[in-house]
């Protein structure tokens, strides 16, 4: 089928991170060859000597997305502002007429680097938070994070640039809804999304630790619709549900290759970030090899799941495969160790009993499991 | 990509001021020639209309707006007023403009 055009790309420009949340959804570990840095992904010069791609060359990838026709560009990570040419890729996005988003902990953002990156014309800050609580939230966050995000929230409003708020969410914060969403109005934030975690990565590692009870998420769901009907002040809010606990898969990225694409730290061209650590068969493209252009319309990794063909029942005969796209191809990897298989969420996918005994497990013990704080890749953490 | 129309909770007095909202931007889209709003996370193609009255959105009151849009297409008044009144209100639903 004919390559349809991408909206939005999401820039990984570091794995690098000083907070250690077990829910992240960053991969565990990376490919063996990625750490070794084999020579086309050996970066000529420049200040990226782990392997990151160089300032250039995410100015190159932003110029290539563009002409693409992506629209808008989400800096991510990692913790992007460990990057400091983080001003210089916003202005160069912003010059691409790129709408800028930086999705971020905050730690690290200072007067200055607020002051530069409205400059430099960033549009939106996605402020994550771990709850409303300072105690717990640092609990989460491995590190003490949650004042200094207060400070770097303010700061954000101060100088007037959109502010957004992240919460993931999993059982040992699940019961706060309603304080996480009074905390987002406190800080003035236009928007707020409460996101159920997603099992990628150390999530998918911590899975145990991270699932709510069915009983928590009964209460969360209807605090969430309460609230979505009455928005406080004129802030909207998304929630994001759990979805080993419906009936049917999320429409993951609105279908394979159709809308978005990623380029994580080392320059590897995904799909979804997550593809790279759940679909380890695929072989994923390096834009210091290829342009973003072939890569996005020809390249396997990108083509082999785009469209309805490579589906097999029950979603091939489904009347929901242009609805929901047979759900998440990283899901039914991790979880069926097959990424062309229905999304074992469905109900209808003959593998839907391995989450039902996922659910049984936490729901017949609730009792609180111990989780694996996230670490930086050893290879990927830099000596500066 | 979705363009939902809603009806409008309160009606939007001749003297308001529609502005786009903090975090928006309209702009053109290269690859098709239309305009389009951008948010976080979030495209909204716009029709014809939307384009227009978003295009003087910039201090205008809405009877200017509507008078422009009048003069520009030689068009019935009392009809282009209800058009805008629930174009905005729709985006203002969606927190893409602001109502001052
Ligand atoms: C991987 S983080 C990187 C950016 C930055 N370090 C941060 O945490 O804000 C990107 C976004 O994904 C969210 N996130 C992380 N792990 C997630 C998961 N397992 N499920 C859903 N959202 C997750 C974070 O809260 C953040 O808003
Ligand atoms: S989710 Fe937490 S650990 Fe992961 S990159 Fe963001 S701040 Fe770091
Ligand atoms: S069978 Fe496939 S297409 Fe049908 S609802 Fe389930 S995942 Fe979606």
């Amino acid at each position: 089928m004919t390559a349809p055009r991408p909206y939005a790309l999401l820039a990984e420009v570091t794995y690098r991170c000083p907070l250690h949340c077990p829910y992240c959804s960053n991969p565990v570990a990376l490919p063996v060859a990625a750490l070794l840095g084999e020579a086309p992904r050996r970066p000529q010069g420049g200040g990226y000597s782990n392997g990151e791609l160089t300032t250039d060359e995410w100015k190159r990838v932003i110029r290539e997305a563009a002409a693409l026709g992506v629209l808008q560009i989400g800096f991510s990570g990692g913790e992007p502002l460990a990057r400091r040419d983080l001003t210089e890729l916003v202005h160069a996005a912003r010059e691409a007429n790129l709408y800028t988003n930086l999705i971020t902990s905050g730690i690290g953002l200072d007067d200055d680097r607020v002051r530069d990156l409205r400059d430099a014309g960033l549009d939106s800050v996605q402020l994550s938070f771990q709850s409303d609580q300072p105690d717990l939230s640092d609990e989460i966050a491995g590190a003490h994070a949650h004042r200094r995000k207060l400070d770097v929230a303010s700061k954000i409003r101060a100088a007037e640039i959109s502010l957004s708020l992240n919460f993931v969410i999993h059982r040992r914060n699940i019961d706060r809804l309603p304080q996480m969403i009074e905390l987002a109005e406190s800080l003035g934030a236009e928007r707020v999304e409460l996101a159920n975690v997603q099992f990628y990565g150390w999530a998918f590692l911590n899975r145990a630790a991270l699932l709510p009870t069915r009983e928590q998420v009964t209460r969360a769901r209807a605090i969430a619709i309460a609230a979505k009907a009455r928005p406080p002040r004129s802030m909207e809010i998304f929630y994001v549900l759990p979805d080993y606990y419906e009936s049917r898969p999320k429409p993951c990225l609105n279908g394979w290759g159709q809308r978005y694409l990623t380029v994580n730290p080392i320059g590897d061209v995904l799909p979804c970030p997550t593809a790279s650590s759940a679909i380890p068969d695929l072989h994923f493209e390096n834009v210091r090899a290829r342009n973003l252009d072939w890569i996005w319309r020809e390249s396997e990794s990108f083509t082999r799941f785009r469209g309805t063909d490579w589906m097999p029942e029950p979603c091939r005969s489904c009347p929901q495969r242009e609805i929901d796209f047979g759900g998440c191809r990283c899901q039914a990897a991790l979880l069926t160790g097959n990424a062309t298989n229905t999304d074992p969420v469905c109900e209808f996918s003959p593998n839907r009993a391995i989450v039902d005994a996922i659910l049984r497990d936490i729901n017949s013990n609730d009792a609180a499991r111990d989780w694996t704080y996230r670490v930086n890749p050893k290879e990927l953490a830099v000596s500066s | 990509m979705r363009f939902i129309m809603l009806m409008a909770a309160n009606p939007i007095s001749d003297a308001t001021q529609p502005r786009i909202a903090k975090g928006v931007r309209l702009q053109l889209d290269p690859a098709t020639g239309k305009t389009v709003l951008l948010f976080p996370e979030g495209i909204v193609e716009l029709n014809e209309t939307a384009q227009e009255i978003l295009s003087r959105c910039d201090g205008r009151t809405l009877s200017e707006i509507v008078r422009d849009l009048a003069e520009e297409y030689d068009a019935d008044v009392a009809a282009l007023a209800a058009d805008v009144r629930e174009t905005l209100a729709d985006l203002n639903e969606r927190k893409l403009i602001e109502l001052t």
